[in-house]
């Protein structure tokens, strides 16, 4: 028996050999809908109409000769589009610039990114969101203070955007749009169930009664709202309601006792039939806009980016709405409006001054901002914020209606990432899967919950 | 002399393997064994760690073990079933059928589309709470459930979807049984023995060799499994890590969390799974696998 045998065991251990450095290596960036979590605060869904056709505002750029750049973000179809657009025009305005954009969904973005960053071949333009420090702690950013005042214009940004991306005193990047997290929902279900819109000034008794109402009204397969449990931006809202913060400083600002109130909240009306079932709601993400249950008429509120309503309203016939996050014992867990995304230049990148000078178009110029739109969210100078007033949408206004409430309600506190957000959005779904689903009791999933996210700030400190 | 050109020459004709070899294989190994040792995120050069990441592996971090839990579970139950299922339909096309390349064809597709994109999306619109299955389910009047975000059912259609591209294995079993000696047959014939008879006294027996080869490669395959659960989970492993591939949860640890240095010791530690598995297989081989040519021959 012996040589065939010998022989295949040779196979077998090349095969075996190729495990080691095999593995994680496929990828694949179609796919599914990873949950955005609080990094939905940084997609959005598209922009309003938007067409060229102001007056045309020449740059005094330095003529640049020929430059090949790349730029790469994510978005949805209709983002992509007009920035394609933009590009068209920066390009026409340019001669001799070329940029190739490299874009698309969120998920395996960063992925894809940093991958790129590790190989020395990473796009000039790299579209980051609140994970911008990260990238800046790493060196892969490129310094834009020297360009402020020549080629990149800032006057007519509000300080606290420009702040909210400088590190150590220098400027790595710049906000393309405004945007905050929100409840998201569908007005016609509210209509068709006979129950009040939500107040703004709504507390958590309050939500419960909406979502209880509207599901008992509508009968069964409708329900009040999403399981927001699994929510980052909810749950941070929540205990910044109760006097509490998710994060600051490198420590967490809640308790054992914040979070299995929190969790048990949502049991009781997961446990009454008021909210979507955890099988419905793995199969109808909220946060994948062609599967949420909003849309259908089904669910009545979840929780989204607020420039993502773009995206949502375009695909159906129901009226949306926006709203904050319920009130609680210490008010509003709003935080201020923040910048949705941020443009960065690669440390590496062999053009900088066309590269600036391209953001600066993003920002600044009139027909390209008109293009632009509101697909990033609020843009952050007033000038292009007028241009678009006068050609705005019913959606428009929703969202800068709501906009300029959060900036009213939301307490006056400097907003901290939570710094491995992805890994923590992760977290939080499996605890809210686990209880959900049966997997473990309230306190058996909190104790774990609570044990992970300080191994996760142990981490973050370590890096 | 001469000789020593036809080495140069040996080596010259090899040269394409053995450059791809080092350059794919042998360079990768080594830097993922050292970049185990290490705590790499990609962006900033690696930082020696010694065996750190091996010691978090064992002591502190559960999704690992709920990985290995379903890695197991996933791999004891697709490459049985997926095995039984080649064989059986091995034994209907070689009854002599007409039209056998056409059916042996047909029946190859999915091996082909089975690892792709495409087909993982197809999976989770068909497993669906309303999706194909669950209707067809529904004609006889069961209510099924969601079978792809329901923590109970989700591994099973990865496990599907797994024996469903039951070709690759078929098509040797075939070649398998086409070698198999007719005069053994007929023997048995004339001693009156029926077919179930035969098949576990001949057939099964002079094919041990075959499925000892198909077992081995599927096992290593399963174990290495990735593409589906990430597209069916949508990357998450989920829900409740109940579809959380040890490769998948490698890719999570590498390319979403940047523990590269991690999941590099990860790597090593399927490489050392994988071994003893494949080891304890080659080890039971002398039990059960029979070669009727007492293996002196190839």
């Amino acid at each position: 028996m012996k040589r065939s045998s010998a022989l295949a065991l040779l196979f077998a251990l090349v095969l075996l050999l190729a495990t080691a450095c095999g593995g994680g290596g496929s990828k694949n960036n179609s796919g599914g809908d990873a949950n955005g979590g609080s990094e939905a605060t940084a997609q959005s869904g598209g922009g309003s109409n938007a067409s060229a056709g102001n007056a045309a505002e020449d740059k005094p750029a330095e003529k640049p000769q020929n430059a090949d750049l790349r730029m790469s973000w994510w978005g949805s179809e209709e983002r992509h589009e007009k920035t394609l657009k933009a590009i068209e025009l920066f390009e026409l305005k340019n001669p001799g610039v070329k940029i190739t954009g490299e874009y698309s969904g969120f998920d395996g973005y960063m992925d894809k990114l940093n991958t790129q960053i590790a190989a020395g071949n990473a796009p000039d333009l790299i579209q980051l969101g609140g994970n911008i420090k990260e990238y800046v702690d790493k060196g892969a950013l490129l310094d834009l203070s020297p360009y402020v005042g020549s080629i990149l214009n800032l006057d007519d940004f509000n300080g606290g955007l420009v702040k909210s991306a400088t590190f150590d005193g220098k400027l790595y990047g710049v906000t393309l749009g405004v945007s905050s997290s929100a409840i998201l929902y569908n007005a016609s279900m509210f209509e068709r169930a006979g129950v009040p819109l939500p107040s703004p000034d709504w507390n958590y008794d309050d939500f419960k009664s909406i979502v209880t109402q509207i599901s008992e009204k509508l009968g069964k397969g409708y329900y009040g709202s999403y399981d927001l449990s699994s929510d980052a931006a909810t749950f941070g809202s929540f205990l910044g309601a109760h006097g509490k913060e998710l994060y600051r400083d490198g420590e967490r600002h809640f308790e054992r006792e914040d979070a299995i109130q929190w969790f048990t909240m949502w049991d009781e009306l997961r446990k009454a039939g008021v909210i979507v079932p955890p099988d419905m709601q793995v199969a109808n993400p909220p946060s994948a806009v062609d599967k949420s249950l909003i849309l259908q008429g089904k669910v009545a509120i979840q929780s989204a980016a607020a420039s993502q309503i773009y995206g949502y309203q375009e695909l159906t016939q129901d009226l949306l709405g926006l709203t904050v996050y319920p009130n609680g014992p210490a008010g509003s867990g709003m935080i201020p409006p923040i910048s949705g995304q941020y443009m960065t230049v690669s440390a590496n990148t062999e053009h900088p001054e066309v590269a600036v000078s391209f953001i600066n178009f993003m920002v600044n110029d009139l027909e390209g901002g008109v293009i632009l739109g509101n697909s990033r969210g609020v843009p952050p100078a007033g000038k292009i914020r007028d241009a678009l007033a006068a050609q705005s949408t019913p959606v428009d206004k929703v969202l800068y209606d709501y906009i300029s409430l959060v900036s009213d309600v939301a307490p006056p506190v400097e907003y901290q990432q939570f710094p491995l957000d992805n890994e923590f959005t992760k977290l939080l779904q499996l605890t809210s899967e686990k209880i959900a689903f049966g997997a473990a009791s309230i306190d058996a999933a909190v104790d774990e919950f609570m044990n992970e996210v300080d191994k996760l700030l142990e981490k973050a400190r370590a890096q | 002399m001469r000789k020593r050109q036809m080495y140069a020459a040996g080596y010259l004709f090899l040269s394409p393997w053995l450059i791809g070899f080092v350059l794919l294989y042998l360079g990768p190994i080594a830097a993922s064994l050292y970049l185990s040792f290490t705590r790499y995120d990609l962006l900033t050069p690696p930082d020696w760690i010694g065996l750190a990441n091996y010691r978090q592996m064992f002591t502190d971090d559960f999704r690992l073990g709920d990985s290995v839990r379903v890695t197991f579970r996933y791999v004891l139950l697709s490459v049985p079933i997926r095995l039984a299922f080649a064989l059986g339909l091995a034994l209907l096309l070689n009854q002599g059928m007409r039209l056998l390349g056409l059916y042996r064809t047909i029946y190859y597709i999915p091996s082909l589309l089975g690892g792709s994109v495409a087909i993982s999306i197809l999976w989770r619109q068909v497993f669906d709470k309303t999706g194909l299955f669950n209707r067809m389910l529904a004609l006889v009047g069961i209510e099924g459930p969601n079978w792809i975000a329901d923590p109970k059912y989700a591994i099973f259609s990865l496990v599907g979807l797994s024996v469903w591209q039951f070709g690759a294995v078929m098509i040797i079993f075939l070649a398998g049984l086409k070698q198999m000696p007719q005069e053994l047959y007929e023997a048995a014939t004339v001693d009156g023995a029926g077919a179930i008879r035969k098949f576990a006294s001949i057939t099964l027996p002079l094919l041990t060799p075959v499925i000892f080869f198909n077992l081995t490669l599927s096992l290593i395959g399963a174990f290495q499994t990735f593409t589906k659960a990430f597209i069916i989970s949508g990357g998450t492993g989920g829900p409740i890590n109940s579809t959380l591939l040890y490769s998948l949860y490698l890719y999570i640890k590498g390319f979403n969390f940047l523990e590269m240095g991690y999941a590099a010791a990860m790597a090593w530690l399927l490489l050392v799974i994988v071994a003893v598995m494949t080891g304890l297989l080659f080890l039971s081989s002398r039990y059960w696998v029979f070669y009727a040519d007492g293996g002196s021959r190839k």
